[in-house]
């Protein structure tokens, strides 16, 4: 069954279908490039506004700091977007009465799971590419190499993948759509404003106990280095900004003392990110496919011989 | 075809299934009869993989469903008590789908769906959205749906539920079709005429326990018909019918005598031989003309097995 669980899955094509023949899919569409084109035309309006006053900004920067408000604003709108695509998508099934039937079938657990994910992810990703003229306009000010270019809209899919997945988990979970797309937008909240205003909090929290603030030896908390939008900062900044070791994220981690360890590879904040929600995107699929497949009657017990046929 | 063997199912506290037993011969309809709550639906989710067992066994052409339930899905057709449909998928999309999901070979996808549409009376709506189809084009896709990996099985759960009559004849209609090409069906119903005329097998269940299982004329006969004996008198006058009412009355073992017009209808307990009620009729003078068990009725049966405190058993 490894055909049905790859791209060649049944639900990917049924879920496309019936989601671009949705009226909700142009104006999803329409909505999305109209506020990512709004907030970008006021960022750089504001940009060239400012201009009179500093007298020497470049189209480099103004182009910066229009990609860099546009990068993070789409990182908003997708971790908006997905808890919407994919809280509903299992518990959608439940709800319309069609889950039974397709557990009948022979498409995996994991294949309802993945083919579940994918759809929703695809429309996603299409989001996020009908999107791509924007930022190429803005890529031609200068400002911003080819390399924070893709790690940005790298960081944002991956976003979008483990926000997906975990909402999804919360949609195997629930049997009805409205608790799971409640959960998933706490989870949600949580993964993306709650990690980096906690993980900061706790680096001045710390940083000021250690009496270390403002020293060059300043460290963030490991709760920052999962985040998107300290990843997504770092990476618009620098993509190889605030390398940290594995062993000293570890020590601060688990907060034991002693010098700072030099163990294992310097990760940067973009690559633990994407380290971090990989793992949460497997944690969920994982989580997902277990509550999927425990909707059927598993083989528990030893086999034993089968009863006669009916006699005609 | 399908066999279930003593199973039992709890859910919390309460017992669904309780020693159910039954068989289901190849190319048989076998009407699965039973009040709300009293473990159709269970036992056919059992059948479908879709619920484990606490207890038993249930399997379909030999395969242990709780041991080899992708095995058994291969075999098995199950259209649910109710039938959800996807927005915004036309008919023939609808059908390709799950034609995808049973694994039907991509090329050979559409032909079944078509042949399906045309099968279930559906191929002149193929490109209609499914959304949009009547209740009773529904149910029939919905069946459809269930063929399309060619089951040789097929569990229907109150497929007629909710149709209007000319829905009905036509969901009946097709389930015999569908037999004549050689599945065996089980069905659960509670439009128990249809049922008298659709099946060739019935079971009856109750609470969680089968009280009646076999072939339909024999269930029917134990159960109702040989209980209930229709007497025509020679000349069905008033004098007449009065004295054999009396002789009728007098004997023991019979429990109630009706007068209805031209003939007469007594109810028997058990072990009254309907050879010597009529030898002593005869030798009481009683002119009898005709003597002949009532054709049983499936809903006399069914009210007679199922009633409040009945647990008996026709098996």
């Amino acid at each position: 069954m490894a055909v049905l669980s790859g791209f060649d899955n049944p639900l990917i094509v049924k879920d496309g279908i019936s989601r671009m023949r949705s009226w909700r899919a142009p104006l999803a569409i329409t909505l999305y490039l109209g506020l990512l084109g709004a907030f970008g035309y006021a960022i750089f309006t504001i940009a060239v506004l400012s201009t009179q006053f500093t007298h020497s900004a470049s189209s480099a920067q103004i182009g910066g700091s229009v990609f860099v408000s546009l990068a993070f604003f789409q990182l908003a709108l997708i971790s908006l977007f997905a808890p919407a695509l994919a809280a509903g998508a299992i518990s959608g099934e439940r709800e319309r009465q069609t889950f039974d039937v397709l557990l009948v079938s022979r498409v995996s657990a994991f294949g309802i799971v993945w083919g579940k994910l994918v759809a929703s992810l695809a429309y996603l990703v299409l989001l996020i590419l009908t999107a791509l003229p924007l930022f190429a306009a803005v890529f031609l000010f200068g400002g911003i190499d080819f390399e924070q270019f893709v790690l940005a809209h790298v960081l944002t899919i991956m976003t979008a993948l483990s926000v997906g997945a975990v909402s999804l988990f919360w949609s195997a979970l629930f049997r009805r759509s409205l608790p799971a797309t409640v959960t998933s937008y706490a989870t949600t909240f949580f993964l993306v404003v709650g990690t980096f205003v906690a993980g900061l909090l706790l680096t001045y929290i710390y940083a000021f106990r250690d009496g270390v603030a403002g020293a060059s030896n300043f460290e963030f908390h490991p709760l920052a280095y999962g985040n998107p939008l300290f990843a997504m900062y770092v990476v618009l900044a620098s993509p190889s900004g605030a390398p940290v070791h594995l062993g000293r994220l570890l020590q601060l981690l688990f907060m034991s003392g002693g010098e700072p360890s030099r163990w294992g590879p310097e990760l940067e904040p973009w690559k633990l990110c994407i380290g971090f929600e990989m793992a949460l995107t497997v944690l969920a699929i994982f989580g997902s496919v277990l509550l999927v497949r425990g909707r059927r009657a598993m083989p528990l017990r030893r086999a034993r011989p089968a009863v006669a046929e009916a006699a005609p | 075809m399908i066999a279930v063997e003593r199973l039992r199912k709890r859910f919390g506290r309460q017992l669904a299934l309780d020693d159910v037993s039954f068989a289901v011969p190849k190319g048989e309809i076998f009407g699965f009869v039973g009040p709300n709550g009293a473990g159709k639906t269970t036992t056919i989710r059992i059948l479908a993989t879709l619920a484990p067992t606490d207890s038993g066994m249930a399997t379909i052409g030999g395969i242990p469903v709780g041991d080899d339930p992708s095995a058994v899905r291969e075999l098995v057709g199950y259209m649910p008590d109710f039938f959800g449909v996807y927005d915004r998928l036309t008919a023939v999309e609808y059908l390709e789908f799950y034609a995808a999901c049973h694994g039907v070979a991509r090329s050979r996808r559409r032909r079944v769906a078509l042949e399906l549409l045309e099968l279930v009376d559906l191929g002149d709506r193929r490109e209609a959205q499914v959304d949009t189809l009547s209740r009773g084009m529904k149910q029939r896709l919905c069946l459809a749906r269930a063929l399309v990996h060619d089951p040789r099985v097929l569990l229907l759960d109150e497929p007629a539920s909710g149709l209007d009559p000319r829905a009905r004849v036509e969901m009946r209609e097709l389930v015999r079709e569908l037999r004549r090409m050689g599945k065996t069906i089980l069905v659960s119903s509670h439009i128990l005429p249809e049922l008298e005329e659709l099946c060739t097998w019935v079971g009856f269940i109750d609470r969680g326990r089968m009280v009646a299982v076999g072939p339909m004329e024999q269930v029917r006969d134990r159960v109702v018909a040989g209980r209930r004996l229709r007497i025509e008198l020679v000349q069905p006058e008033e004098t007449a019918m009065r004295s054999a009412e009396q002789v009728l009355a007098e004997r023991p073992g019979v429990l109630a005598v009706d007068l209805l017009g031209d003939h007469i209808e007594i109810t028997v307990g058990e072990g009254v031989e309907e050879a010597e009620l009529l030898a002593h009729l005869v030798r009481e003078g009683v002119p009898v003309r005709s003597f002949a068990p009532v054709a049983g009725d499936l809903s006399e049966a069914f009210m007679r097995l199922t009633g409040p405190g009945e647990e008996r058993s026709a098996r």
